[in-house]
């Protein structure tokens, strides 16, 4: 055990547990985080980073899929009461035009990766060549918070994995990251983290091939979400977005040379036409 | 204070000569005052201030103060060439700095880079060194003499042949005409001395000078 | 004489081709009248088909080349590919915006091939306004002379031998009346197969 100096006040043990955060968007997740205090038990894992990793795995499952023409990125938006609006929570948020990002975890944690991501890609990169960063730089600004989080006194680290889809125009080719609280990002041709990943990791091995298409991969992510989920498919509680074609239609005018955003969510419309279809 | 100083380069040699004199504006306060620096057994500076109180940027040179204050402190005089010494005093220690730490000598082109920077540096800040100076040196590793011209802006020029202040008038056309690439140590010399010749007949102030040679061997004093 | 943009002169002139680009300098670096050295190139390659050229006050040319290798270096290094030169134009101005009140004393041009070989040219202000051209672009203490000489000798679509003669003789006829600039020069010609450099012998006077 390693005792942090912060400030003038040097502290012993302190454990602050963050119970039922994220409310009702993540089921009975505890995590908890020991503050200023870094751990290593003997195997030389740090524990913070164990604990944040059981948030995560105890978190709803999040399902991210790369074809030839596209990335889909899905995940489940459940409401534990019909009392709840539901319909105003995302979980799957545009970071670039090109760029979109889900998680398991924490909810909260997550906004505030989102922030960071969103503001990352302009002062760091967009403010300085005038174009969004590719998927592997940005995924790196984000790592490095998370890195950050790691090995700071005073803060515990992020309770969250995300995935992290998109298209870079560099080698004009969609790529699809993990990343985890350590900062380890993998790159994947398609993955699932969270609750039941292992089965849903299982089931994509099966399903993925080279010459999937995306609307094959919106399929393959939906027959895997259907696995996890509990009760019934609806447009309602699904959160999925994909990263393909630009999409001329949501820039809003026309006329010039600029590239449309290729991120774009599906509505419960389109979700629940699909599921018609599964 | 009117400095003059040059430099010669030949294939395995490097000489640097300046004048020894120090005073303020027209006034001659000494004329034994050596402003050649070795910094290391390879690397030698002549070096100069410029006369004036302010820069072509605008900036106030000298350091603040009321004259009152600049009296104190030992004259006009002194402050130019604490202002010159001050840099190449800091120039000599960081060099040798780098030499402890890394028990090697920085060769002459990192070693014009870094004064370089630290002039270019000056410029830009609140008072500014005004260090116009000529490096020689000798490259043990690559077997060549090396001499730059840095000016108060940071500046640099890579020559075979350079003079700075009153010098450039006088003497670079005689160095123009008698520098050639395989000058021998002898030649660099004799071309030398007509650069003092030129200057001590054409210039109106009397220059007296002190030179030194920089080669694989080190640095050695040059009488003229 | 307080300009710092004509205190050491100098000028550089970046021209578009058919597939290919040129891009030239003089070599003079003077203190006012006096020339102090005339090696002084002020084109730098910053990638295969990537370059810069910084006129003016020459101990800011020397700085920002630095700092633009650095910059260049540290990208191809996280990237793992070349900056475009789009990309390096407007990182070039935004360098320079940086120091809006206090700005480096240059006239940065940019001269390259994208992504498919596409011909890129443009030029800068002080503060990293960028001047985007399809013809050419001049910079340096020459620029009215070759403004003049560029627009009787440019046309578009020259071959790169063309272009190498076009750019050569707009860059010696403006330096050679300009008391500020000349002493030699350099040239660049870019094309997607390769990088040609020519040095050019020029009046020594």
């Amino acid at each position: 055990m390693v005792y942090l100096k912060v400030g003038h006040m040097t502290c012993h043990m302190t454990s602050l547990e963050l119970a039922r955060t994220g409310g009702n968007l993540v089921n009975e997740v505890n995590y908890i985080g020991l503050w200023q205090i870094v751990n290593t038990n003997n195997s030389g894992k740090l524990v913070q980073i164990e604990y944040a990793l059981n948030a995560v795995k105890q978190g709803v499952t999040a399902i991210a899929i790369k074809s030839g023409n596209g990335i889909v990125l899905a995940t489940e938006r459940k409401a534990n009461s019909v009392l709840l609006k539901n319909d105003t929570n995302s979980k799957v948020e545009l970071i670039t035009p090109d760029i979109g990002m889900t998680y398991s975890g924490m909810g909260p944690d997550f906004r505030v990766l989102v922030d960071k991501a969103r503001k990352l890609a302009h002062t760091n990169y967009k403010r300085i060549y005038n174009e969004y960063p590719p998927v592997k730089i940005l995924v790196q600004e984000i790592a490095k918070v998370m890195q950050e989080s790691t090995q700071s006194g005073g803060i515990r680290p992020f309770g969250v994995s995300l995935l992290v889809g998109g298209y870079d125009q560099h080698s004009e080719s969609f790529q699809l990251y993990q990343v985890d609280p350590s900062g380890s990002y993998f790159p994947w041709k398609a993955t699932a983290i969270g609750k039941s990943s292992v089965s849903a990791k299982t089931f994509l091995e099966k399903r993925w091939n080279e010459n999937l298409e995306l609307d094959d991969a919106i399929h393959v992510a939906l027959l895997a979400l259907k696995e996890s989920v509990d009760g019934e498919l609806t447009g309602e509680n699904l959160d999925i977005s994909v990263v393909s074609e630009p999409q001329q239609q949501s820039l809003g005018f026309l006329g010039t040379d600029v590239a449309g955003p290729r991120f774009k969510k599906l509505s419960a419309e389109e979700i629940n036409d699909r599921l018609d279809a599964l | 204070m009117a400095d003059c100083s040059f430099g010669i380069t030949g294939k395995d040699f490097v000489l640097l000569a300046s004048d020894q004199s120090a005073g303020r504006s027209i006034i001659k306060m000494k004329s034994d005052e050596n402003k050649i620096r070795t910094l290391s057994p390879g690397l030698a500076l002549a070096f100069g201030g410029e006369p004036g109180e302010f820069t072509s940027l605008g900036k106030r040179r000298l350091m603040g103060g009321t004259s009152n204050e600049l009296a104190k402190r030992g004259g006009e005089s002194d402050m130019i060439k604490r202002d010159t010494n001050n840099f190449v005093d800091y120039v000599e220690r960081n060099l040798r700095l780098y030499q402890i730490r890394n028990n090697t000598e920085l060769l002459p082109a990192p070693a014009s880079a870094f004064i370089r920077k630290e002039l270019a540096n000056s410029i830009r800040s609140r008072s500014p060194y005004a260090v116009n100076l000529l490096l020689g040196g000798y490259d043990k590793v690559h077997s060549e003499a090396h001499l730059y011209s840095i000016d108060l802006y940071g500046t640099k020029a890579i020559l075979p042949y350079a003079a700075q202040g009153l010098g450039i008038y006088v003497a670079l056309s005689t160095m123009d005409k008698y520098w050639y690439p395989d000058i021998t140590r002898d030649e660099a010399v004799e071309l030398l001395k007509k650069c003092v010749a030129e200057v001590k007949l054409r210039l109106a102030y009397q220059f007296t000078f002190n030179a030194i040679v920089i080669d694989k061997e080190g640095v050695k004093n040059l009488p003229l | 004489m307080s300009d710092p943009f004509s205190i050491n002169g100098g000028a550089a002139v970046a021209m578009v081709g058919k597939d290919c680009i040129a891009i030239a300098c003089d070599t003079r670096l003077g203190s006012q009248s006096l020339g102090l050295a005339n090696n002084f190139e002020k084109v730098f390659q910053m990638g295969k088909t990537t370059f810069l050229g910084l006129t003016g006050l020459a101990t800011d040319v020397i700085t920002l080349r630095e700092d633009f290798r650095l910059k260049n270096n540290l990208y191809k290094l996280r990237e793992e590919r070349e900056m475009e030169p789009k990309t390096l134009a407007n990182l070039v101005s935004t360098s320079l915006y940086e120091r809006r009140f206090g700005p480096y004393f240059v006239s940065p041009i940019v001269a390259g091939l994208g992504k498919g070989g596409q011909p890129f040219i443009c030029g800068f202000d002080l503060i990293g306004c960028i001047d985007f051209a399809k013809d050419f672009i001049v910079s340096g203490t020459a620029s009215d002379q070759l403004y003049g000489t560029c627009e009787s000798l440019y046309e578009p679509n020259l071959e790169p031998e063309d272009l190498f003669e076009t750019i050569s003789q707009a860059l010696l006829n403006a330096v050679d009346r300009d008391a500020l600039s000349g002493w030699g020069a350099v040239v660049y010609v870019v094309t997607k197969e390769k990088v040609v450099r020519r040095v050019l012998r020029t009046r020594q006077d």
